[in-house]
């Protein structure tokens, strides 16, 4: 998973709970590593660029460092966005890591 | 494992491919089955549970479809194919498609009273069963709402078998024909995956495969062959013939059934372990209306789906169970086999008139489940409208839009279509694919279109009626 990828997992996972977030990115991170080429190579160039954009808004002081409400905010965002890749890009990701946490939830696993 | 021969080689061990591989071996051939996923025990992981997606879902049930939108699908990769992780839901080949295909793609001996004799066949081999007793309380609202409306609905059987107790199991391939298979003499290798097959002139003689060891290990093996049957489902049967050169008609036409969904809340406590067996009918072919798995996670999943805060509603989660509007698309797809990639490009054209469809379904849904008692329905658009009451449904209309709309599909067919016409078909009556001898496909790839209904029983009757053909020709 790339850096960025984490930090979209990190921002759109609700819980505070260390032990399911780390369990959700291991889920996210398996997924992604599982699906095909063609996708995952889309949703890494994605992951690159909106990276960097999102390394921008931080240098310039638009985006606090660390700002994982603002981050999930933005990312949120995208999802209305005109370009349909990048609705795709957080359907995606946010289907993954809604599905992971509900399930992974300690209640859900046992 | 050295490289191994056999009489016949059946690629696949879903529906299509357990069929095969039973009928072949109980008729007394020799029988070799490779599939691509592992072995799971079928009891060891909870129906639609995380963990059995990672062990029994290929991309962990995150596969798309590229398009406008792009639609999510997911299907088996483990012994015994989709049937080990579907609903079970059986409906037969409805007569009116079965007679509107034979025409146009000419298929042989694919008159509806033929078929049945097939579908009487396969049903005398699995148990293909009603609940016993009352349905659960997430199907009986479908049966509520639609009989307040005066919608016709039935109660779908499934390929279940029930105790005393009235606890069902599902018939999945790896409990039913595959044991069949092994009981005659087939061999089964699963974690083996076939890279392309070995073509010489008209006939094919072999599969290159790549099998995966339990420890981790890799082994290249050739299997050779008589016979050759690919049963690897409507996306990996045309991409493993691409793969090995065969292009003519292979891989263009997929269909199937767009679908997309909302989650109702109930004001009391509905089931959340199985899939509702009710289906409403009334829309048919072009419609159907029926009940999805509704663990925790899938219903986070289609309460996530408007982009609106869902915490509230969440909390309440027992309450609520997901549902679907599926279609009958206009659109099609194409499957195609890139080199270098290990799996195939998948994409799909859906048309604007399947979009308007798919709003009249999830707006029939809707009307449904508010007369059947729900209190709440989020539908799987961005931005759709959380609906309480009646007069609310009308903005649907306008929200499902490819911008918007959420979709998913489970039902894949008609990669390679079967029938005598060949500006149509990618292979024969009976599945021969044109220009080959001994190449035969007996999966939902056959199908010549997007049936309305579960493919399940379709693929098993057809594999069987072209089993008998293979075997008569002897």
């Amino acid at each position: 998973m790339l850096w960025f990828e984490r930090e979209v997992v990190g921002a759109l996972t609700g819980s505070t709970d260390q032990p399911l977030r780390s369990s959700v990115e291991a889920f996210v991170d398996g997924t992604l590593r599982d699906w095909p080429e063609h996708l995952r190579l889309g949703v890494a160039g994605e992951s690159v660029l909106l990276g960097a954009y999102v390394a921008v808004l931080r240098r310039t002081g638009r985006l606090a460092p660390g700002d994982r409400e603002g981050l999930a905010h933005l990312i949120e965002g995208w999802e209305s966005s005109p370009v349909g890749l990048l609705r795709s890009y957080v359907r995606a990701m946010k289907s993954l890591v809604v599905m992971a946490e509900h399930e992974l939830a300690p209640e859900v696993i046992g | 494992m050295a490289d191994l021969s056999t009489e016949v080689l059946v690629v696949g061990s879903g529906a299509g491919g357990a069929f095969t591989a039973a009928a072949l071996a109980e008729a007394g051939r020799t029988v070799l089955v490779v599939e691509e996923g592992p072995q799971v025990d079928p009891d060891a992981h909870e129906p639609f549970s995380l963990a059995e997606m990672v062990a029994k879902y290929r991309h962990h049930g995150a596969g798309a479809a590229i398009g406008n939108p792009f639609i999510a699908y997911a299907e088996g990769r483990c012994v015994g194919g989709s049937t080990e992780i579907n609903s079970g839901l059986y409906h037969r080949l409805p007569d009116h498609l079965a007679a509107e295909w034979q025409v146009r793609y000419a298929i042989d001996e694919f008159a509806v009273p033929a078929l049945a004799a097939y579908a009487d066949r396969v049903e005398a081999q699995l148990d293909v069963n009603t609940v016993p007793g009352a349905p659960p309380a997430s199907s009986a609202a479908l049966e509520r709402g639609a009989t307040k409306l005066g919608w016709r609905n039935v109660e779908f059987p499934r390929v279940f078998s029930y105790d005393a107790q009235g606890r069902g199991t599902k018939q999945t391939m790896s409990r039913t024909m595959l044991p069949r298979a092994l009981a005659a003499g087939a061999t089964l290798v699963p974690d083996c995956r076939v890279l392309s097959l070995l073509r010489r002139g008209d006939r094919v003689v072999g599969a290159r495969c790549r099998r995966t060891h339990p420890g981790g290990g890799v082994e290249r093996m050739t299997v050779h062959a008589e016979q050759l049957f690919v049963c690897g489902g409507a996306v990996h049967s045309p991409a493993l013939l691409q793969r090995s050169g065969i292009w003519r008609n292979i891989g263009n036409g997929l269909k199937m059934h767009p679908t997309i969904k909302l989650a109702a809340r109930f004001p009391h406590p509905v089931d959340h372990g199985d899939v509702p067996m009710h289906r409403v009918t009334e829309f048919s072919p072009f419609i159907a209306i029926g009940g999805s798995a509704s663990r925790k996670g899938q219903v986070a999943l289609a309460l996530a789906d408007t982009g609106a805060p869902y915490d509230e509603a969440m909390a309440d989660w027992e309450n609520i169970s997901t549902y679907y509007a599926a279609i009958r698309s206009e659109g099609s797809g194409r499957v195609l086999a890139v080199r270098g990639l290990r799996a195939p490009v998948v994409t799909y054209s859906l048309t604007d008139a399947d979009l308007s469809r798919l709003a009249r379904g999830l707006v029939h849904l809707g009307e449904l489940l508010l007369a059947a008692g729900a209190t709440e329905l989020h539908p799987s658009v961005f931005g759709g409208r959380v609906v309480r009451r009646l007069d609310e449904i009308g903005s649907w209309w306008d929200q499902v839009t490819r911008q918007h709309s959420s979709l998913m599909t489970v039902h894949l067919t008609s990669s390679i279509r079967m029938g005598e016409n060949r500006a149509l078909t990618g292979a024969d009556s009976y599945g021969r694919v044109w220009g080959y001898r001994n190449l035969r496909v007996n999966d939902a790839s056959l199908i010549p279109d997007a049936p309305g209904v579960n493919p399940q029983a379709a693929i098993m009757a057809i594999a069987t009626r072209n089993c008998d053909q293979f075997l008569t020709e002897g």
